[in-house]
């Protein structure tokens, strides 16, 4: 199973990327809503859509898709 | 040439070999607890757990452990098992089915279970409920993580239990309803149509509690409770006994304890197959929720947080905990560790068995 994202159905809300509890132990400041100052995170959300960085990272816990408002971010 | 054929059915499946015996191992994903010990004890590597974390949240309509109700967006065509295998590198020897706690992977050898052939050892450990205690007060079937209790109650009747009169004098009545409109047990019937009035008062509803008496502005009824007035000398204990039945799907059943946890009487009891710890470092939990949704005991909740009061970010209720690992196995942020050490197991005199059960404690 890998995550995958569909752009075309992102709002950019960025919900997927501050719930992520990898994304949060890398980068705690996610949690403020400001985005990561890594690229090391698993996600992050650049020109209004949601983009994978690190696809190795994800642990498949299903959190960000369980927080999705809108089917764009999967594990499958 | 011998070999392995594979029958899947939803997301269950059977692997079947026919030699000079037909060994069977069979499925089934609603039993499956996603621990993963199947995966590491196959000695040929035959089985995958999937990500089951991810498995056990897409569904719609559900709770989250720590999330409140949440609008769930399922994806589309996601449907998968929580674990496969390859029947091509399975062997059929039952391992998994033998160190399966909770009995989803079952081997049989010519139709009959392994755990039923005494040369093949598995795990000591039950859960029941002793009718002869049980008060079918339903506890247990509330608390049950796996909704594998059914407790069925038969409630003795109502009639039985109170002793009284009531009339009503229809010469003083105005058929105003008040009565039926007070009336907690829904005992009386007034018919206020001008022309067609009429009031019924059904005894077998009657409690005798007198408030119709009490609030009718005529004083039309005329009721009296003997109970209050004598006691319970025409009433008949028996009669007040409720009977029922309570039955523990075994099946389903993971033996965690919560019955035994909340039942007011002896009634149930349990015993776990593993003995070992579960801790959680509150550190490194960022309180995504994946252990409490796949904890198949409800040991792990997410605490809802009620003003700004620090809490731990998982609360673990250690004494429903049967240390599978499932866990362990998915916590994105390696927060929880898992211990096994004590495995109660029947005595066999396969030194490949008892190396396998012994290698689950760590």
């Amino acid at each position: 199973m890998e995550l995958k994202v569909n752009q075309d159905n992102c709002l950019g809300c960025g919900v997927c990327v501050i719930s992520c509890p990898v994304n949060a132990e890398i980068s705690p400041e996610n949690a403020g809503g400001n985005g990561s100052k890594t690229e090391e995170v698993v996600t992050m959300i650049e020109n209004g859509f949601v983009k994978i960085f690190c696809a190795d990272k994800c642990k498949k816990c299903g959190t960000c898709q369980m927080f999705c408002p809108c089917d764009a971010i999967w594990v499958e | 040439m011998i070999k392995n054929v594979k029958e899947v059915k939803d997301k269950d499946f059977n692997i079947e070999r026919s030699a000079e015996e037909i060994r069977n191992l069979s499925f089934k994903n609603h039993v499956c607890i996603g621990c993963g010990i199947c995966e590491s004890t196959c000695p040929v590597s035959a089985i995958e757990l999937e990500e089951i974390g991810a498995i056990s949240r897409n569904k719609i309509n559900t709770t989250f452990s720590g999330h409140d109700k949440l609008p769930q967006n399922i994806h589309k065509g996601f449907d998968k098992a929580k674990l496969t295998i390859d029947e091509h590198k399975c062997v059929l020897c039952g391992m998994c089915s033998g160190l399966c706690p909770a009995d989803a992977l079952e081997l049989t050898i010519n139709g009959v279970p392994i755990a039923n052939i005494d040369s093949y050892p598995h795990f000591i450990s039950f859960a029941e409920i002793d009718d002869d205690e049980c008060i079918y007060c339903q506890k247990c079937q509330t608390a049950c993580p796996r909704d594998a209790i059914t407790v069925e109650r038969k409630l003795p009747n109502r009639a039985d239990l109170v002793s009284g009169e009531i009339e009503v004098n229809e010469d003083d009545c105005i058929y105003c309803g008040i009565c039926k409109e007070m009336c907690p047990a829904e005992a009386i019937e007034v018919d206020s149509v001008t022309g067609e009035e009429s009031i019924v008062i059904d005894k077998d509803k009657c409690v005798y509690c007198l408030v119709c008496k009490k609030s009718c502005p005529t004083d039309a009824i005329k009721a009296v409770c003997r109970i209050c007035s004598y006691g319970d000398y025409d009433i008949n204990p028996e009669d007040a006994v409720v009977t029922g039945s309570a039955i523990i799907d075994q099946e389903l059943c993971v033996k965690c304890g919560w019955c035994e946890g909340v039942c007011p009487t002896d009634a149930a009891k349990h015993k776990k197959p593993f003995k070992g710890s579960l801790d959680v470092d509150q550190n490194k939990c960022q309180t995504c929720g994946a252990c409490a949704d796949v904890c198949p005991c409800d040991a792990l909740t997410i605490p809802s947080l009620k003003g700004p009061v620090k809490v731990d970010n998982v609360i673990k209720r250690d004494e429903y905990c049967i240390r599978c690992g499932a866990c362990e196995k998915t916590c994105p942020n390696d927060a929880i560790t898992v211990k096994i050490t004590n495995v109660d197991y029947t005595p066999t005199n396969s030194k490949t068995w008892i190396e396998a059960l012994e290698a689950l404690k760590n």
